[in-house]
């Protein structure tokens, strides 16, 4: 690999070139041990994630349901795609709790990570933080468990406090209109502690001075926040803004246990229609095909997030 | 060795169209795989003439024949792999799976929903041969399991699976319930405007209008859920027509038996009627019951909720088969405290069931030991043991294993009733299961859904899911009836 | 509550004028805040009290209301029937080795890879490095359809290593150090070349230890999500026996939906416990290595 990246050595065998003790000899050392660094996580990469994006283009040409040998489509699996109604659900769930998920999660964790700031006792503090990060060492499938139970609409105990102080009950999975704002809250429970964290670690970075001279300077509440604390803070949200948008595509266990993503199909995220339509109803190519398609949307999004990130992150 | 062919065909098929070269290639499904998982069982096998059966089965529940029939034959192992989901569907996407991966079963169990397709797949062997080879020793069996359950086992004229269990979908009441409101243990001919008015009766509601005891619940999924009210309004979700063949079975161990008249080869179902007038008027009815507060919504996810609310007194009935005695048992429900009635009549009384048995594998090089094994499980001994150990978990498929002594612990009171609906009630039959039952099942529980969640009219949803099925069919053509 | 939060947070900050009036104002706004905390505080821990006390009720009482909070009828049998169930302690024991394995396998790709992109220079370095960005968003679910095929074709199905072998590369974790290792200072590494050492050593001995935090906020977050998937178990996982811990929780609801509500969060309380341990002592780890602030895009 490195013959065709480092100018070629004249005449002397690879250990001698490697082993020349001069600057490039040491060069091409470093080199070398990048390579060999970095072999297993690019040899990973490529076996299990770039290999199967480009295998998974392959399938989405055919229909096989594992039994039968694959037979060639063509593009019949695209045109049924762009045709599928629930394919497109599949997305526009995905996205839309991607985005509410990760605004709902950041805002509210950097109010909390701000709070916590405050003066308070050592205890307070550390009671809080482990409260509010408790819920995220459940597992999704066990947090759709418990929650679904909570949430029942006649005998959960949601509704039971709400109908006490006078409120409407809320069919919290029961109704097509709720149900994804439902999962959107069963996440944010799930989650927000872990974001508040990250949200402390970027507010930590910044120096108290600024912070506080901020105040004494008279800017005031949203617009210290505005102004100085979010900018400030941008490189952090970008990267929860990221661990977000990863952990959302893959949104999966809790619809899975709690709804199956219904009713009908309003709480159906598109990796599972992906895992129903491969695993359920064994239609391999055209799974690989909802696969290919995800895949061109993930990578204009990972690309425009960077490109934007250039554009308004403040690196000091 | 079928699937292994198929394997390395479509390993050159795919490589061939080279649409990612390498990759694919090295992403082709496991040829070697299967053999070499075999291996050190056929290794051993000839230097000890020991077998290995690999079996589809929880361990635990085996257990109590497993013992036994080692004893008889020590040339037989058995290793058993429990492939486990909390439905049907999850049980039968992780089998496909497993042999997807170039693994392999010997004998494999399966319910009605899965048996067509593993049949028409050719994964499953038909047990024709056999069954004839050995017909004295298996009439004793046939004589006491009833031909509805045999019919739903037959696909295409060959028997893939000799049943040891079905559950049929009957009428579970709390007892406590229907007292506190003065109610009878209905007839058995009761009827639907019956239910109406005990489910009426049973549900309370408080002061705001909101129920606090339903007196009808149900979950949404194929079987049991509100299936048995298309049933009993004389619908279907396909038009159930009879395979031909048959007549092989038939005449040999049912020549005598009235019930066994006429009984073709198998069912097809190959004609989706989902939006015929009687399932729109059934799911009309359903929905009217929760819109009036006399059911609760519908679990969507399996929250175990309906076993709660009917353990707590707030749910007055629901369908469920055999085996929901046993699972109230396990949780603390007393005997006595529920019962079961046949569902009531609208139209007719048909009833539906699922049934379950063991299917040979195709590919297996052990058929001849895997199918001693069969014989075993549903001997009169085999049987015997097991729902002596794992009490009635399931409802027996042998109509001489379900006796007062068997339901006395757990009751409930009117076990009769579980072979009553097939021996009272001939037109009695399975869910519809075609080859494409996981999808079908997927896509009746969406159009459920979104009916119960109000967000289509019954007749809308139930257009819509015809639709879909009628794409479904005609997309899945090369696996429904090829033979037809 | 949110809505709190930020008033709160905002009184705290304005200064009025009078110094009487502006320690009222301070600390009835510091009450209110710490009011605020507390009652959201409820909100997050609620559902982990009521998993609690409904594992110890009968399932009959499990759906009464009003909702009772304490334990009422100790009902211990609900844990015993976990045990009965599944194959509980070989199923965590599955756990233990998948987690286990995973976590020490993405430190170990984690921090050579990241460390060799943000110290080393080679030709193609920034090749790769998009490589490994372009993946770090793609979801499982989306390539396990040839990854479960490539896992049968290695005879690999249904067995653990179906779930540590692909988990070991992991775009995240070498984004993740990389941020972490570029934070250190070059003068390190100058002081030690000067000193003789090699650049394995270097890295072994300089800079491993200096992003320890980075490496604890990997571990905890890789345990986490390891001990808690279900996605990759559920496709991989045939046989109860070789199950983790979440598929054998899906078991306890019973074919048909028969298991009771009350041991399925017997099954729930159980396997948190070892996640619960693992943060009570990775915690102060978990806290520095975030506070060390190598946490941005």
């Amino acid at each position: 690999m490195q013959a065709t990246a480092v100018p070629a050595p004249k005449r002397s065998g690879p250990v001698a070139w490697l082993m020349q003790d001069t600057l490039t000899g040491m060069a091409r050392r470093r080199a070398l041990m990048g390579y060999l660094f970095v072999l297993p996580t690019i040899l990973g990469i490529v076996i299990f994630t770039a290999g199967p994006v480009l295998a998974s283009f392959g399938l989405s040409f055919f229909r096989w349901n594992v039994f039968r040998p694959p037979a060639f489509l063509g593009l019949e699996n695209y045109v049924r795609m762009f045709n599928d109604g629930r394919v497109a659900v599949g997305f526009w769930n995905s996205a839309r709790f991607v985005v509410m998920a990760i605004s709902l999660q950041i805002i509210i964790a950097l109010l909390l990570a701000l709070a916590l700031r405050q003066k308070m006792a050592t205890w307070m503090r550390y009671y809080f933080r482990t409260a509010f990060l408790l819920p995220f060492l459940l597992s999704g499938a066990a947090t759709g468990i418990v929650l679904a139970y909570m949430l029942h609409t006649e005998f959960g105990v949601v509704n039971y406090y709400l109908r006490m102080i006078g409120l409407p009950t809320v069919a919290w999975l029961n109704s097509s209109g709720t149900v994804l704002y439902t999962i959107v809250l069963v996440s944010l429970w799930q989650s927000v502690g872990f974001t508040m964290v990250i949200m402390m670690g970027g507010l930590s970075n910044i120096s108290p001075e600024v912070l506080d001279a901020a105040e004494v300077d008279g800017a005031r509440g949203w617009t210290w926040l505005w102004n100085i604390v979010l900018p400030m803070l941008s490189p952090t949200i970008l990267f929860a803004a990221v661990i977000g948008v990863i952990g959302g595509l893959q949104i999966f266990d809790q619809p899975y246990v709690m709804t199956r993503g219904g009713p009908g199909d309003a709480s159906r995220t598109v990796v599972m229609t992906l895992y129903e339509t491969a695993f359920k109803n064994q239609e391999i190519g055209y799974a690989s095909a909802i696969a290919v398609l995800l895949f061109i949307i993930i990578m204009i999004v990972t690309a425009t997030q960077f490109i934007l990130s250039k554009k308004w992150v403040f690196y000091n | 060795m079928e699937i292994n062919r198929i394997n390395r065909r479509d390993f050159l098929r795919i490589a061939g169209a080279g649409a990612a070269g390498l990759v694919v290639v090295a992403c082709a499904p496991a040829a070697p795989a299967a053999p070499g998982a075999a291996a050190p069982a056929e290794g051993a096998a000839p230097a000890q003439g020991k077998v290995t059966l690999r079996v589809q089965g929880d361990p635990d529940n085996e257990a109590p024949i497993a013992g036994p029939f080692q004893e008889q034959n020590p040339n037989i192992e058995l290793e058993f792999i429990a492939v486990t989901g909390i439905d049907h569907e999850e049980t039968a996407a992780k089998l496909l799976s497993m042999i997807a991966a170039g693994q392999t079963i010997d004998f494999g169990y399966s319910a009605t929903e899965a048996l067509q397709l593993y049949a028409g797949q050719g994964l499953a062997a038909p047990l024709d041969e056999w069954v004839q080879r050995d017909s004295a020793e298996l009439a004793e069996y046939f004589s006491d399991v009833h031909p509805s359950l045999i019919q739903a086992m037959m696909y295409e004229g060959s028997i893939y699976e000799l049943p040891f269990d079905f559950n049929a979908a009957n009428m579970y009441y709390n007892t406590q319930l229907y007292q506190e409101n003065g109610l009878e243990h209905p007839a058995p001919g009761w009827t639907k405007d019956d239910f109406l008015s005990n489910a009426t009766a049973i549900t309370k509601k408080d002061d705001t209008g909101r129920t606090t005891v339903f007196g009808y619940g149900w979950t949404n999924r194929l079987w049991g859920s509100w299936m048995p009210w298309i049933f009993v309004n004389g619908g279907n979700l396909f038009n159930q027509e009879e395979a031909p063949g048959g007549e092989w079975l038939w005449g040999t161990f049912y020549k005598d038996d009235p019930a066994a008249q006429g009984r073709g080869g198998g069912y097809r179902w190959q004609t989706p009627t989902a939006n015929a007038p009687e399932v729109v008027e059934a799911l009309q009815f359903v929905y009217d019951l929760t819109a009036n507060g006399i059911a609760p919504t519908i679990d969507l996810g399996g929250g175990q909720s309906l076993q709660g609310f009917f353990a707590d007194n707030k749910l007055g009935m629901t369908p469920a088969g055999g085996f929901w005695a046993g699972g109230l048992a396990n949780a603390g429900f007393p005997n006595g405290s529920f019962d079961v009635q046949l569902f009531p009549a609208w139209k007719n009384q048909r009833h539906q069931f699922g049934t379950g048995g063991q299917w040979i594998a195709a590919a297996s090089e052990h058929q001849e030991e895997a199918w001693k094994y069969s014989k075993y499980r549903i001997s009169k001994e085999g049987m015997g043991l097991w729902y002596g150990a794992n009490g009635i978990i399931t409802t027996p498929s042998r109509r001489s294993m379900l006796t007062a002594e068997a339901f006395a612990e757990t009751g409930p009171e009117h076990w009769e009733v579980f072979y009553s609906t097939l021996d009272d009630h001939p037109d009695t039959a399975p869910i519809p299961a075609p080859p494409i039952s996981n999808p079908m099942t997927t896509l009746f529980t969406n159009y459920t859904g979104r009916a119960m969640a109000g967000e289509m009219s019954p007749q809308q949803a139930m257009d819509a899911l015809q639709q879909e099925l009628v794409d479904l069919v005609e997309r899945s053509q090369d696996i429904m009836y090829p033979q037809s | 509550m949110a809505t709190t939060t930020v008033s709160s947070a905002g009184s705290t900050s304005l200064s009025d004028k009078g110094t009487l009036g502006r320690y009222i104002r301070y600390n009835s706004g510091r009450w209110l805040l710490i009011l605020g905390l507390f009652a959201f505080s409820v909100l997050m821990v609620a559902p982990l009290v009521w998993t609690i006390s409904t594992s110890l009720r009968t399932p009959a009482q499990s759906f009464s209301l009003p909702p009772k909070w304490l334990p009422t009828d100790w009902a211990f049998e609900n844990y015993s029937q976990v045990f009965e169930q599944i194959p509980f302690f070989r199923e965590i024991l599955n756990s233990f080795i998948v987690t286990i394995s995973t976590v020490v396998g993405q430190l170990i790709t984690a921090s050579m890879a990241g460390y060799a992109f943000a110290r080393l220079s080679f030709p193609g370095k920034n090749a790769l490095f998009w490589l490994v960005m372009a993946t770090l968003m793609i979801p499982l679910q989306a390539t396990i359809i040839p990854v479960f095929i490539l896992i049968s074709r290695f005879g690999l199905s249904d067995t653990l290593a179906s779930l540590i072998l692909p988990a070991l590369p992991t775009a995240f974790g070498t984004f993740l150090l990389r941020q972490y290792f570029m934070q250190i200072p070059k003068e390190f590494e100058e002081v030690a070349l000067v000193d003789g050492a090699n650049q394995f050593i270097i890295f072994l001995r300089v800079y491993l230890p200096l992003v320890a935090p980075g490496l604890a906020v990997l571990a905890v977050l890789a345990f986490n999500g390891t001990w808690n998937e279900f996605y990759r178990p559920l496709v991989f996982l045939i046989t109860d026996t070789n199950f983790t811990i979440p598929l054998g929780l899906n078991d306890l609801k019973g074919y048909m939906m028969t298991g009771s509500i009350s041991v399925v969060l017997a099954g729930v309380v159980l396997s948190l416990i070892p996640v619960v341990i693992v943060y009570l002592f990775g915690q102060r780890y978990l806290m520095e290595g975030i506070m060390m602030g190598g946490l941005k895009g």
